[in-house]
């Protein structure tokens, strides 16, 4: 089916009558429908959207899935964690999931079975701004379920929590929007594992949104690995707001989809907080990866590193678009982005733009990306010690990737990262 | 073992080599000295198989086979070692990964079984000992962030754990402060054998004080102009590369 562009919203939105909810969050939708409404599709000619191309999935309709599925076909799937969240088509499943024995306070599962809670009600929307484009308008308006995830103060969560989106069988493209709100609060440690795969997907559209408040001194480390389908487009949305002396370690790896696009709002509201934010990505040929980083130093005396790699072969395209603002308030900031392309082959094109915005006077900051190819000395140093030119590729993408992977301290996470790397490199 | 004949090379459209002739037996240790410029990295690249280095004539020959037919991976294979006068630096790939990819990569090629890993650590811990290599650098990226010095000795444990058959060191004592130089010498002459055969690269004649060589061979202007015992380079070190440049020309 084609759509002329204006239709495409108005068909995805008036396909079927939403689950009735609560009347402040029926008012967040309308709100929100109303946005969706009015937008004006991402174009080119705007700054975000340049490098991105959305013709295509503007020109696919697809249906909005209003109903939780029953997750025929799925299985729960493999992990060593005692707590596992499976959502299907955004919905939670707590047939294929496992919650095991939470500290006292903590609440973990499903956003809909939570909507009347007060901090659900104090927070969700709070950050996510449902008029900031076409996609998260549209999120807001069909907000039906999602993560939620509330410690409570000073909780320490040993065992990482592993969280999978997965998807239905469908024959016509279906529409996954988890909504998810994630409060890390005072003093509390957390990891969390986002595993965002096709299931029985092939053709679908993941439109997620999470919002992400970190509280005093809390400490949350957060690793999404995006590994969707090749005929899939995956569009993440994340907000995050630190308060003082807490820490944000996230790390995206970026492997699947055709169309994939990360986008971080980051702000704090708290001194000497810390943000550390890493990914990597692997695009080949029907592939497009994009990062949007919106780093907003508000605060003095924070600390953010972005570090973002991408590793690109045959047709592979890539946008990196990192902004740093730091504003006049936030003195003693030190803000470092990189961003760095490793082209495997000369088909392979990415589209770099850091951009240091500041207005204050004793900073540090600084930026860099290089976008260059496999070092034929470095090659050639490998070959000499007897290694054969295609591992000698491998090592050498491997220790480039190894530097964002790493980072990751879990090492089951690493493992998989770099058996799923050398997949890929394997078929090259 | 080694025997060139002959051989001219050139980089980029420019010939560095001229007409170079070495015969190299096995156990016999070479020192090739001469002046910055003369062609003797050219010459280890050559022998190692790097690109962009076009042999317009001449043959290499290892072991009665043609050198220049293969791969520097299967020159690995077949017993040839370099230590760069440069080494690489490689980020973020592992150097215990690296000696053991490499250890076992050069082990298949020759037939024989890899090691397992406890036997590769027992063998590793050894050499490293043997070349006053901190354990910490085996933890740490290859080469990255290394001091001159460490780098060096890594490249001598990397010889010393794949054992070749003809050793190729370009200028390993430059760049090294005495003690450092005396703990590379001491891991060089661990390795010498009968079966073993070393080409030492150098511009001093201050490693030669350390590694006593067998033979000694002045190369200037892409070829070896003169060679001699180990006499040779302190009549070099009295006497300065202008004295047999000056003869030679005579
Ligand atoms: N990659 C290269 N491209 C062009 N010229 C080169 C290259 N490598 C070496 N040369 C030239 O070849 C000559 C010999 O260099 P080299 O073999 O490094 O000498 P040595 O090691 O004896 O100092 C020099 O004139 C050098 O400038
Ligand atoms: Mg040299």
């Amino acid at each position: 089916m084609k759509h002329s562009a204006s239709n495409w919203i108005t068909d995805i939105l008036q396909q079927q009558d939403l689950p009735p909810v609560s009347d402040w969050l029926s008012e967040l939708r309308r709100k929100a429908r109303d946005q969706a409404n009015q937008l004006p599709l991402p174009r080119r000619k705007q700054e975000a959207w340049r490098y991105s191309r959305v013709d295509a999935l503007l020109k696919q309709s697809f249906t909005p899935v209003v109903q939780p599925p029953n997750g025929s076909g799925l299985e729960m799937p493999q992990s060593l964690s005692p707590h596992v969240l499976v959502f299907v088509d955004g919905w939670f499943n707590p047939a294929l999931s496992r919650i095991s024995d939470l500290p006292q306070g903590m609440v973990l599962g499903s956003l809909r079975e939570h909507l009347d809670d007060a901090s659900v009600k104090a927070h969700l929307g709070s950050l996510a701004n449902s008029g900031e484009n076409l996609f998260s308008a549209l999120n807001s308006a069909l907000i039906n379920d999602g993560l939620l995830l509330k410690t409570g103060t000073g909780t320490e969560v040993e065992s990482p929590i592993e969280v999978f989106y997965l998807n239905s069988q469908a024959e016509q493209p279906l529409l996954s929007q988890p909504r998810n709100l994630i409060l890390v609060e005072e003093n509390s440690k957390l990891t969390l594992v986002e595993h965002f795969l096709p299931g029985m997907g092939n053709a679908y559209f993941h439109n997620s949104s999470t919002e992400i408040h970190v509280g005093e001194k809390a400490r949350f480390s957060h690793y999404r690995i995006q590994d969707e389908a090749t005929d899939a487009w995956h569009l993440s949305n994340i907000h995050l707001v630190q308060a003082a002396s807490s820490h944000y370690h996230g790390i995206t790896l970026s492997f699947g989809g055709k169309w994939a696009r990360t986008e971080y709002k980051t702000r704090f509201a708290g001194e000497q907080a810390v943000c550390d934010l890493r990914g990597l990505y692997l695009v080949g040929d029907q592939q497009l990866s994009d990062f949007h980083l919106d780093i907003h130093h508000d605060q003095p005396a924070c600390h953010s590193r972005e570090q973002f790699k991408g590793l690109l072969h045959g047709k592979g395209r890539a946008v990196f678009d990192g902004r740093i603002l730091v504003e006049r308030i936030a003195q003693l900031t030190d803000a470092q982005l990189t961003n760095d392309n490793l082209m495997l082959t000369r088909d392979a094109e990415v589209d770099t733009k850091p951009q240091l915005e500041i207005y204050a006077d004793d900073v540090k900051c600084s930026h860099g990306t290089t976008v260059g190819q496999l070092d034929p000395q470095q090659l050639f140093y490998l070959r000499t010690r007897g290694i054969e030119e295609q591992q000698a590729i491998h090592m050498l993408c491997a220790g480039f990737a190894g530097e964002i992977i790493e980072h990751m301290h879990l090492p089951h996470l690493r493992e998989q990262a770099g058996e799923r790397l050398r997949r890929t490199l394997d078929r090259l | 073992m080694l025997s060139i004949n002959n051989l001219h090379v050139e980089v980029e459209g420019k010939e560095i080599l001229k007409g170079l002739n070495l015969e190299v037996g096995t156990g016999e240790v070479h020192a090739i000295m001469g002046p910055n410029g003369s062609g003797k990295s050219t010459l280890s690249y050559v022998l190692a198989g790097r690109d962009g280095y076009e042999v317009t004539q001449g043959e290499i020959l290892f072991d009665g086979k043609n050198l220049l037919e293969m791969e520097p991976e299967e020159r690995a294979w077949a017993g040839i070692f370099l230590a760069l006068q440069y080494p690489v630096e490689l980020p973020g790939v592992n150097n215990m990964n690296f000696l053991r990819e490499s250890l076992n990569a050069v082990r298949k090629g020759r037939g024989e079984q890899e090691l397992d890993a406890v036997a590769f650590m027992k063998l590793v811990r050894e050499k490293a000992a043997s070349v006053k290599l901190d354990e910490k650098l085996l933890k740490r990226s290859v080469n990255a962030g290394f001091s001159g010095g460490e780098k060096k000795r890594n490249e001598i444990l990397q010889m010393a754990m794949l054992e070749p058959r003809l050793a190729i060191l370009d200028e390993t004592d430059s760049g090294l402060d005495i003690d450092a130089l005396r703990i590379v010498a001491e891991g060089v002459n661990l390795l010498r054998s009968a079966e073993r055969s070393i080409i030492m690269i150098t511009h001093y004649q201050r490693l030669l004080d350390y590694i006593e060589p067998d033979f000694v061979h002045v190369l200037a202007d892409g070829r070896i102009i003169r060679s001699g015992g180990k006499e040779l380079a302190l009549e070099l070190e009295d006497k300065g590369y202008a004295w047999v440049l000056e003869e030679n020309a005579a």
